[in-house]
């Protein structure tokens, strides 16, 4: 017992249980445990231990060490039906996390990517780098269709590297063209992540669409200009193709109609927020209904092809729902232990300037990415920072109609952050994605070479969007405004 | 990092995901087949949709359209929680993980599974339970005057999608099982000891209570749970559980003896 007075000097009780809250977690993740059963397993834990040891009542270690009620038992367990039906079910924004995943596998299964990149390569042959710049441009246009990394970086890994490697490109530029285009479609709205990232944040999510265009379309302006750079410096590791087709009018034409379908579908997603014709719910409809009609017209959709993206659909936002239960289930009793006071005041008094704590948190964010996925970040780091956020001095002009431009911002940030983290080596996944597509005479080091410019490129955007927070207001403030 | 997800036509799609047909137990059939039919609220939800957008665009604003949304994205997306446990596709940090032999994984699973998952969708079927019955007696409906009234419905829905949780649950974990032995009755017990006691708990609090109701109808229910046995019902279910444990056991060895001789 002495021990745990010695303990008590430390760090008070409640602080003990969060922090083992956490290493327990990271315990079960390191073995591999699904994590939505690590949360909920981890939770359960301390529900018992809250029931059995930490009870005032039963006295066993209240004598020795100060202790604080935590107060979570069985009984109190009952309030989370309300809680995982508020704010799982009963979440008409959440409406839009289904319908996100739909339209992407439509637009993954409607072939239309496969056309643009043979119309585009013959567009863009005679230019160096075309290829790469066709990637480039299915990437940052199909950005919709993905919110899992890994479906459109292996999906651009498919078609785009086996094309670059028959063109003799040097190895590391194709494969970070691929992997840098590939992640860029968790940032570019309408991106899944980002509805995530509004209902946990509490901000408007056609704001955050709004203010994700702008960051999505400087980076990949950056990663244009770079690859026409290279070209220009390097010409040898982006040699033109041996047979080229001289552009007719043919083939402009062909490139339009390949294009222009998938452009008026993302129009059309955003266009109906923008105009406010639709909320960004309604939005998600729509988009997933022209994505089928897209299907459809190019490549004649069978039963059987909308049977399976539906069923698909089920799959990825069922383990989607599972760690929004589980991580909403965490949360509570993590509440319940003070866990959001005590990361709030750890991390509020670490630092003197607001913007360093929005610089921690991001490397924090980013270490994390490392390791997880988006989906666990946005629903168990997020929403432990909020109250961090809220309680910063920084004032964003929001235009009078942007509600909450500070969280919007960091929103944002925090999304680049997460898609540079997933390209950065040696751990970021989208790496290994690719890896997993490539032939075998790329090497992980090829890959890695490839992808550093691409990193530097993203961790300049970063900058941009730190520094000029105007980039990300602006738009949903226009938007909005009339 | 996550499960490596589905491209666009690598594998044949029609069996993404679904554990191999023989390997199926009645608790997967079942699931399968409900998330197959339910996978089809997907296309209805897009309609639904647009329905919504087009009609408030002539001016005939829906109220209940509204509502029935995130009726069918909440039935839809429980289904899919049962059956992501179903298709084993839950996210895991599989950095450690593939490198382990495949009877540690499957003993990895078995935790997850069992000790970990099962108690807390136990926990919530019968707290969903408790939910669904009060909004019932309540008659609760929406909060929009035009809305899609009814909605102890939704909520017995989800009582029955975490059920069925629990039925994918308990089937992953004697598939799982049975990679690495014979799924005795006994072991399985045992590889879900947590969410058996609680069941046990349960079985014995609902007992007490429905005894203590039937034999002192004056008695009022609200204040039942407060009467001094239910201090017991953990006790109680822990020694169901060990009843049950010891049986199934003892009658295991006697089958398996039997077939010996």
């Amino acid at each position: 017992m002495e021990i745990l007075s010695l303990m008590s000097n430390v760090m008070d009780l409640n602080q003990w249980m969060v922090l083992s809250m956490f290493l327990l977690f990271i315990l079960f993740l390191f073995y591999g445990i699904p994590v939505a059963y690590a949360l909920v397993g981890v939770s359960l834990i301390f529900v018992i231990l809250g029931e059995f040891v930490l009870d005032e009542n039963r006295k066993i270690i209240t004598e020795y060490i100060d202790f604080k009620r935590t107060g979570i038992n069985y009984t109190k367990l009952g309030a989370n039906a309300g809680r995982f039906f508020g704010g799982v079910i009963k979440n008409p924004v959440l409406v839009a996390l289904p319908m996100f995943i739909f339209m992407g596998l439509m637009l993954d299964q409607s072939g239309i990517a496969q056309r643009m990149m043979r119309n585009m390569q013959l567009l863009f042959g005679a230019l160096r780098g075309g290829l790469a710049l066709t990637v480039m441009l299915i990437g940052i246009i199909l950005a919709a269709s993905t919110g899992v990394i890994g479906a459109s970086v292996v999906l651009l890994g498919v078609m785009g590297i086996p094309a670059m490697m028959k063109q003799n490109y040097a190895k590391p530029i194709a494969t970070g063209t691929v992997a840098a285009s590939g992640t860029l479609g968790i940032l570019i709205p309408p991106s899944i992540m980002l509805v995530i990232m509004s209902d946990q944040m509490a901000i408007s999510l056609g704001d955050l669409f709004m203010g994700a265009v702008f960051p999505g379309l400087i980076l990949g302006g950056l990663y244009i200009a770079y690859i026409v750079l290279y070209g220009l410096v390097r010409p040898n590791a982006m040699p033109l193709p041996e047979h080229r087709v001289p552009i007719s009018r043919k083939i402009v034409f062909e490139v339009l109609l390949s294009v222009v379908p998938p452009l008026l579908l993302i129009l059309l997603v955003l266009g109906s927020i923008f105009f406010g014709i639709a909320t960004p719910t309604e939005a998600s409809g729509l988009g997933a209904l022209g994505a089928t009609v897209l299907a459809f017209m190019n490549t004649g959709m069978s039963y059987k092809k909308l049977r399976d993206a539906a069923r698909q659909t089920m799959n990825t936002s069922g383990y989607i729902v599972g760690i929004f239960i589980a991580a909403n289930f965490f949360a509570y009793v993590l509440r319940r232990y003070r866990g959001d006071d005590i990361i709030e005041n750890l991390i509020l008094g670490s630092f003197d300037n607001p913007y360093f704590v929005i610089a921690f948190i991001l490397f924090v964010i980013f270490l994390l990415g490392f390791l997880l996925d988006w989906i666990e970040i946005t629903l168990i780091i997020m929403p432990l920072m909020l109250p961090v956020i809220h309680a910063l001095s920084i004032t964003i002009e929001g235009y009078g109609v942007v509600g909450d431009p500070v969280v919007v911002w960091f929103a944002v940030l925090a999304a680049v952050t997460l898609q540079t983290s997933f390209l950065t080596p040696p751990v970021g996944f989208a790496l290994f994605y690719l890896k997993g597509v490539c032939p075998p005479e790329i090497s992980l080091g090829h890959v890695y070479r490839g992808i550093i410019p691409f990193v530097i490129l993203q961790l300049i955007g970063l900058a941009i969007v730190f520094l000029f927070p105007k980039v990300i207001t602006w738009l949903p403030a226009v938007a909005y405004a009339n | 990092m996550a499960n490596q997800p589905n491209p666009a036509g690598s594998e044949a799609p029609s069996n993404f995901g679904n554990p191999a047909k023989e390997e199926q137990l009645w608790g997967d059939r079942i699931v399968v087949f409900v998330s197959h039919w339910t996978s089809w609220l997907f296309p209805i939800l897009v309609i639904a949709i647009v329905a919504q957008v087009v009609l408030r665009g002539i001016g005939h604003n829906q109220a209940w359209l509204d509502d029935l949304h995130w009726w069918i994205y909440g039935a839809a997306l429980m289904t899919g929680f049962a059956y992501a446990i179903t298709t084993d596709s839950h996210v895991r940090v599989d950095i450690f993980y593939d490198n382990f032999t495949s009877k540690k994984r499957t003993l990895v699973n078995i935790f997850g599974l069992g000790w970990l998952l099962l108690p807390f969708i136990l926990i919530m079927t019968d707290i969903m339970f408790h939910y669904a019955a009060s909004s019932f007696v309540a008659r609760e409906g929406s909060d929009s005057p035009n809305g899609l009234h009814g909605l102890y419905l939704l909520k017995m829905l989800l009582v029955a999608l975490f059920a069925l949780a629990v039925i994918a649950a308990w089937s992953a974990l004697k598939r799982n099982l049975r990679r690495v032995t014979e799924p005795a009755f006994y072991k399985l017990i045992f590889c879900a000891l947590p969410a058996i006691w609680f069941l046990g708990e349960r079985i014995a609090y609902y007992g007490f209570w429905w005894h203590l109701r039937l034999s002192q109808p004056d008695l009022n229910p609200r204040r039942i749970p407060r009467e001094d046995i239910f201090d017991y019902t953990h006790l109680t279910g822990l020694a169901l559980l060990l009843a049950v444990l010891i049986v199934t056991f003892a009658w295991s060895r006697l089958r398996s003896s039997g077939k010996g001789a």
